[in-house]
């Protein structure tokens, strides 16, 4: 057992290192998500939500911590896993005697890591550049979010990276399964309004929407979002027996 | 057909002594049929080379070996151990070269090497392997900034970090240039130079001729012959070619040709095939002693040539 943890923490150093070595990757995750922040972020200072004193980017900035989060687990861990497979580098693994726990635990570690690194710099360049910071009886409530944020996304990570079918693929499906759903989900629009009433609906089925909710809670106060967190639950345990039952290591 | 020319049924079986022992192995895909039932042994300290055109059934033998698949039927033992049941015990002894099989895109040489060398209980050291495969100068290089051949030898390195007592390598150099190609072989010659068990597949024949100590012809499923490449040519049925120049005496129609031998002159060179070469040089120099031709001139031996069983066996196909 500690020869596995001490394996999967090698392996998720190994991961870590290549990560921050490949321009595409880092650049994306955390250029992307930080630029999104000061820009949209810097067109909402001074106005309110509609009919209350709530700062728009008091509700905005936890809209991108959800946006970092999802964007290093879901969109990272999919699409990196699509690539492993697609290259042969899981099926090489397969050759060694290294044991599947370590090294898919690597992988997790490795995201997880990345994670909570996007979530700092967001959260300190939020607060830095718009003032915005959690309430202070809420900072359970918002490391719960991103914890169980992280773990649904990762898990449907994983289920994604068994639909692709190639490794140019990964990125792109990767960000075209979520991007919209971020987006009529108002992650990157406090004020965004104007749905369609079914559409509504299905937008707040998906886990975006619920982990948003989630950590805007924790900044600006809102009704108590119970549902969101069941939300993502039933979400995580979706994506996790997809990713169990579907996951290959050679495509 | 001469399936049991490689090994011997009245062994008990059992894996004794050989590093892989393969009785009676077979595996379909659905109702395809694509092993029929295959023998061989690889001895320790051996290079063994599955020899034999795409689709004889190459890989699925070796991926059998390797654990990955479960055989339809027969028994399969690699360093003692059935792969199907202990593929983890197996993976700690044996190191694998798949046909294709990637990197992760942004490691190095050396730091790929060296996680690689954490799988195993007791790993070769880094600077060892980076010798053995000859890629000490790239060991700070991005593996994808390697060359295919560079690339191959690093596959070597990686099958080598735990120091496995056997080694497979499936078609080592296919699609390399001549260099590259060289230079994988001076890389097994290397780990062969370790001690190291080999088992290759390969469809090329100078590659068998070059590397193996003992080639195993497959096609369609089955080994159509075993043994070294003198033993696979003598086993096929190819004769020994023996040649030297026409004596003038013989040529003018001076001298009788030999008793018992299917000489053809033809020209300035006569030519005879043989299964036995030694009896018929003996019969022909006495042929030459008696009618005063001295030692004849460019007298040559050529003994059959493994393109030559591989090619009657390869035409002869279905």
């Amino acid at each position: 057992m500690t020869r596995t943890i001490r394996l999967a923490a090698r392996q998720a150093l190994l991961e870590q290192r290549s990560f921050w070595r490949s321009a595409e990757y880092a650049l994306f995750t955390f250029a992307f998500p930080l630029m999104i922040l000061l820009l949209i972020g810097a067109a909402n200072v001074g106005s309110h939500l509609p009919g209350t004193h709530i700062k728009n980017t008091t509700v905005f900035v936890p809209g991108i911590l959800a946006f970092g989060v999802i964007v290093a687990s879901y969109v990272n861990l999919g699409s990196k896993v699509a690539v492993l497979r697609h290259d042969g580098v899981l099926k090489r693994i397969r050759t060694t005697p290294l044991p599947s726990g370590a090294y898919i635990g690597g992988l997790l570690v490795s995201t997880l890591a990345t994670a909570i690194l996007i979530t700092a710099a967001t959260g300190l360049i939020g607060f830095l550049a718009f003032g915005a910071r959690p309430r202070p009886g809420e900072l359970l409530a918002l490391g719960g979010g991103l914890v169980l944020g992280t773990v649904c996304f990762g898990a449907l990570g994983l289920a994604v990276s068994s639909v692709i079918t190639s490794s140019e693929s990964a990125g792109p499906v990767a960000y075209a399964s979520f991007l919209p759903i971020a987006i009529i989900s108002g992650v990157f629009d406090p004020t965004f309004s104007g749905l369609p009433d079914w559409l509504s609906r299905l937008v707040a089925a998906f886990p975006v929407k619920a982990l948003a909710e989630v950590l805007q809670n924790a900044y600006a106060v809102r009704p108590f979002p119970a549902w969101d967190f069941v939300n993502l639950g039933l979400w995580t345990a979706a994506g996790a027996a997809f990713a169990i039952w579907r996951f290959r290591w050679h495509s | 057909m001469m399936t049991d020319i490689c090994v011997t049924y009245e062994q008990a079986p059992v894996a004794d002594g050989s590093a892989v022992y393969v009785r009676d192995l077979r595996m379909s895909f659905g109702a395809k049929e694509v092993l029929r039932g295959v023998d061989f042994d690889v001895r320790y300290g051996e290079v063994f080379c599955l020899l034999g055109p795409n689709g004889a059934g190459k890989t699925t033998t070796l991926e059998i070996l390797e654990g990955f698949r479960s055989p339809t039927g027969g028994v399969v033992r690699v360093l003692g151990l059935d792969p199907a049941a202990q593929p983890g015990r197996l993976r700690e002894r044996a190191g694998m070269v798949l046909q294709e099989c990637g990197f992760p895109r942004q490691a190095r040489v050396a730091e790929l090497i060296d996680v690689w060398r954490t799988y195993y209980p007791n790993p070769r050291p880094l600077g060892d392997l980076l010798e053995v495969v000859e890629l000490t100068e790239m060991r700070n290089t991005q593996v994808r900034k390697l060359s295919g051949g560079q690339r191959r030898r690093l596959d070597f390195a990686l099958a080598l970090a735990g120091d496995p007592d056997l080694i497979f390598l499936d078609e080592p150099t296919t699609g390399f240039d001549p260099e590259a190609r060289r230079r994988c072989w001076a890389a097994i010659e290397n780990l062969r130079g370790l001690g190291k068990t080999i088992l290759l597949t390969t469809h090329y024949l100078d590659e068998a001729e070059r590397l193996a100590d003992r080639i195993a012809i497959v096609r369609d499923g089955r080994i159509e012959l075993c043994g070294t490449t003198h033993e696979v040519a003598t086993r096929a049925g190819l004769a020994t070619r023996i040649s030297f120049t026409t004596p003038s005496a013989l040529r003018r129609g001076q001298v009788p040709l030999p008793d018992g031998i299917d000489l053809a002159v033809r020209g300035s060179e006569s030519v005879c095939h043989t299964s036995n070469a030694a009896m018929t040089l003996r019969l022909l120099l006495a042929w030459a002693h008696e009618h005063r031709l001295g030692d004849l001139d460019g007298l040559a031996v050529t003994a059959p040539r493994l393109e030559d069983t591989y090619l009657q066996l390869t035409r002869d196909q279905p």
